[in-house]
């Protein structure tokens, strides 16, 4: 038998699908707003929920969801982990887009870059009084000063990522050059570089992309000849001195010299550069650590301390991701609470939780000192890299400034000018001075160091 | 006399109601015809008003605001206009997309019509060469990319080995500010040819063989007849093309250039519309983008309507 539905019929059918629809919306809107009290915080991050089959993976998003599962069993409003992709591209719209919208996300990560536009448009929690003072005392200086303002702690470092320049030693035999022939002065270096290059390998390879990222794999070259953008203390530009100058000279000269390629092998994994000797140096972090051991475990590599200029002091940056607060989110005390009791506390379970994610879960430089010392006793850093980066590099490291948009464009610029379109390296600086300059002089917001 | 009287009164009533009828019924059919059209219409009127218009107004607003990105928003008139005008980045932008205007479209029009002429011929496996010339058109722009930066890699990219057997040693064609561009020139043409070939030969398929035949018998050659029948019978479709083209590379390209080269190296292949995204996206700068993406509307407004009036909409009927 067939069934004829009559337009009376259908619009019967459809008049009673809506009321269904809505009695059903009014009575979720009932219930709804009886547990919008417990609803879960939304955590969005780059790490978990993931599914991937490899450990180490598995292992970081565990090392979240098990936080969060205790969190839940004392009784707390739940926080949901929200996988975002692309998260720490810095160009990733998705968390601007939410902020815009007035939907952001009650907890997330955040790199020194972009802590600024956060704390300036107001959206940062202040987690001081959740925390102890020993607890503040805990974290190296270098690795909370970029998330505090005026002495109030807006986010709570997970780690630091040092850079360094990894070298892949099947090259330098290849080239007939060995572990005495590392190089230490940048002039060494481009030597090395120049030596290295051939064929189809790169000798020496500087980030090129014009990028946040770019910026700060540049910011030490600065330091270490004792300049900087902006002088911490005075927070005047100095982005004119020699220091800046000899860095962006540096840059050019690398690419000038054929000793640094235009754009990067491999498109930008080091690891598939070096197993297929399309690189022989690198300077890039210690997340690539990882990455070796997970993607080519039985590649040889080295790793040394960025070469110095004359009369320089040994200087890196220290990358990483802090935990913060939203605090127009639906629970911030909720939410400042969750992140002080996992990240920063002096409590045995906080500084486990920072052992197993330092130590075991990602494999990265602790900051604070309570467990870097408590790794110590663990074993986990048993590969040599790890201990070279613990005990030689990250020592002589610089927390990540947190430049606004402006002030990073500006020195872009001049970074990309010089280095790939030949431009003279003195005007460059005097450019990028001046645009910092003018615009220092109407900006309002938390420090720029 | 009544008589005939009565009957012609009756005939040339009855005559009368045989011409209203018709007109009658012609009306009630235009009116039929109207509602349909009506209804037809109203969906699509009804989504460009929803999705097109009122974003777009909305964009224009926001032009006049400074937005902070956290719910913050200042008046400011026309500052962000101000802004623009004397903002050298935004010229710079504005220099980069005329040129890779004028490097694409011109391109597309002559490649998209040249293969529309070719694979209009009867040629073995015509079927499969025009689906293989589309299909570059619907493979996501960001695969493209991806595609292309491994074949122009710096040393071990494809072009740049072939490059290296012709002499041309380390050239780096996304790394050289001057190569850049007219590296995502080509890449664009690439992948935008085949659906301009696509456009093109539905306009050739609409001209009527007729006139070839009588131009053969005139003893026209190929040249003539695409001079004196094919180009002019394809206005209206040139006019389209020129157009849409002139739209899509102004407006579109972003996550070509984002995953391409970044708006590097030293900025150049930053377009307008990833000029906007940078400052929309990257630097919280709502405000500023909104009116720099009101200043490309209104420029491809002008733009669409100077073409209107010079070529009257395409249409052929003018001479």
């Amino acid at each position: 038998m067939t069934n004829h539905l009559s337009r009376r019929g259908a619009l019967r059918l459809g008049v009673a699908a809506a009321g269904g629809l809505g009695g059903a919306w009014a009575l979720g809107g009932c219930s709804s707003s009886s547990a919008a009290d417990r609803a879960p915080m939304q955590f969005w991050n780059n790490y978990s929920p993931q599914s991937q089959g490899d450990p180490n993976i598995v292992a970081q998003s565990d090392w979240f969801l098990d936080a969060t599962a205790r969190w839940a069993d004392a009784g707390e409003r739940p926080v949901q982990m929200v996988y975002i992709p692309g998260y720490t591209d810095p160009t990733n719209t998705r968390i601007t887009t939410a902020f815009a919208s007035g939907d952001g996300p009650d907890l997330f990560l955040i790199s020194p870059g972009d802590f600024l536009r956060y704390y300036n448009g107001g959206v940062l929690t202040d987690l001081t009084p959740y925390m102890d003072q020993a607890a503040i005392d805990d974290y190296y200086p270098e690795a909370l000063a970029t998330r505090t303002v005026d002495g109030k702690v807006y986010g709570l470092p997970m780690e630091q990522e040092p850079l360094a320049v990894f070298y892949d030693i099947p090259s330098f035999e290849e080239a007939g050059l060995s572990e005495g022939d590392l190089p230490q002065t940048w002039d060494e270096m481009l030597e090395t570089g120049r030596r290295l290059t051939g064929g189809q390998r790169a000798g020496l390879v500087f980030d090129t992309t014009p990028s946040y990222y770019q910026n700060f794999t540049f910011y030490p070259w600065v330091w270490q000849g004792g300049g900087d953008v902006i002088d911490p203390e005075s927070q005047e530009a100095i982005f004119d001195s020699e220091a800046a100058v000899q860095a962006l000279a540096m840059y050019g000269e690398a690419v000038r010299s054929g000793a640094s390629p235009r754009t990067l092998p491999a498109g930008g994994d080091m690891v598939g550069a070096f197993t297929n000797g399309y690189a022989a140096m690198w300077h890039t972090g210690i997340w690539q650590v990882e990455a070796m051991r997970q993607n080519a475990p039985d590649h040889p590599y080295g790793v040394f301390p960025m070469p110095t200029p004359p009369g320089g002091e040994p200087t890196t940056v220290l990358g990483g991701w802090a935990f913060v607060v939203n605090s127009q989110g639906v629970d911030p005390d909720a939410a400042a609470r969750f992140t002080v009791e996992l990240m920063g506390s002096m409590s045995q379970e906080s500084i486990d939780a920072a052992v197993q994610w330092n130590g075991v879960a990602k494999g990265n430089m602790p900051a604070r000192r309570s467990v870097t010392e408590a790794i110590g006793n663990t074993g986990s850093f048993e590969d040599p890299i790890l201990q070279q980066f613990r005990d030689e590099i990250t020592p002589t490291g610089r927390g990540e400034p947190r430049y606004p948009p402006v002030v990073y464009k500006a020195v872009s610029n001049a970074i990309q000018k010089t280095m790939l379109a030949g431009a003279d390296a003195q005007q460059q600086a005097e450019i990028a001075q001046s645009a910092i300059e003018s615009y220092l002089e109407t900006y309002e917001g938390g420090s720029l160091i | 006399m009544s008589a005939v009287s009565v009957s012609r009164t009756a005939g040339q009533s009855s005559g009368a109601r045989r011409d209203q009828r018709p007109a009658n019924g012609k009306a009630a059919q235009a009116r039929r015809e109207r509602r349909a059209a009506f209804w037809f219409l109203l969906p699509d009127t009804l989504g460009l008003f929803v999705f097109v218009a009122v974003p777009m107004i909305l964009a224009i607003v926001l032009g006049f605001f400074r937005i902070d990105g956290f719910g913050t928003f200042d008046f400011i008139g026309f500052d962000n206009y101000v802004r623009l005008v004397g903002d050298p980045q935004f010229w710079s932008s504005v220099r980069i997309t005329l040129l890779y205007l004028v490097g694409v479209v011109p391109a597309i029009f002559i490649l998209g019509l040249g293969l529309a002429l070719l694979v209009q011929q009867r040629l073995p496996f015509v079927g499969l060469i025009r689906s293989m010339l589309f299909v570059p058109y619907v493979i996501s722009l960001v695969v493209v990319a991806m595609v292309w930066q491994f074949m122009l890699g710096e040393r071990t990219g494809v072009l740049s080995r072939l490059a290296a057997l012709l002499g041309m040693e380390n050239v780096s064609f996304l790394g050289e500010p001057n190569l850049a561009l007219a590296a995502v020139v080509v890449v664009t043409v690439w992948f935008q040819m085949g659906y301009y070939m696509v456009i093109f030969l539905a306009g050739l398929q609409d001209i009527p063989g007729e006139y070839y035949e009588a131009a053969r018998i005139d003893g026209a050659g190929a040249w003539q007849r695409f001079w004196h029948i094919t180009f002019p019978l394809l206005r209206p479709t040139s006019f389209f093309v020129v157009i849409t083209a002139t739209v899509a590379v102004i407006t579109g390209g972003l996550d070509l250039i984002f995953v391409l080269t970044g708006g590097g190296p030293a900025g150049a292949t930053t377009l307008l519309i990833f000029y906007v995204y940078e400052q929309a996206f990257l630097f919280g700068e709502l405000g500023y983008a909104a009116a720099v993406g009101s200043v490309l509307v209104l420029v491809m407004l002008i733009w669409s309507g100077l073409m209107f009036a010079v070529t009257r909409g395409g249409r052929v009927d003018n001479e």
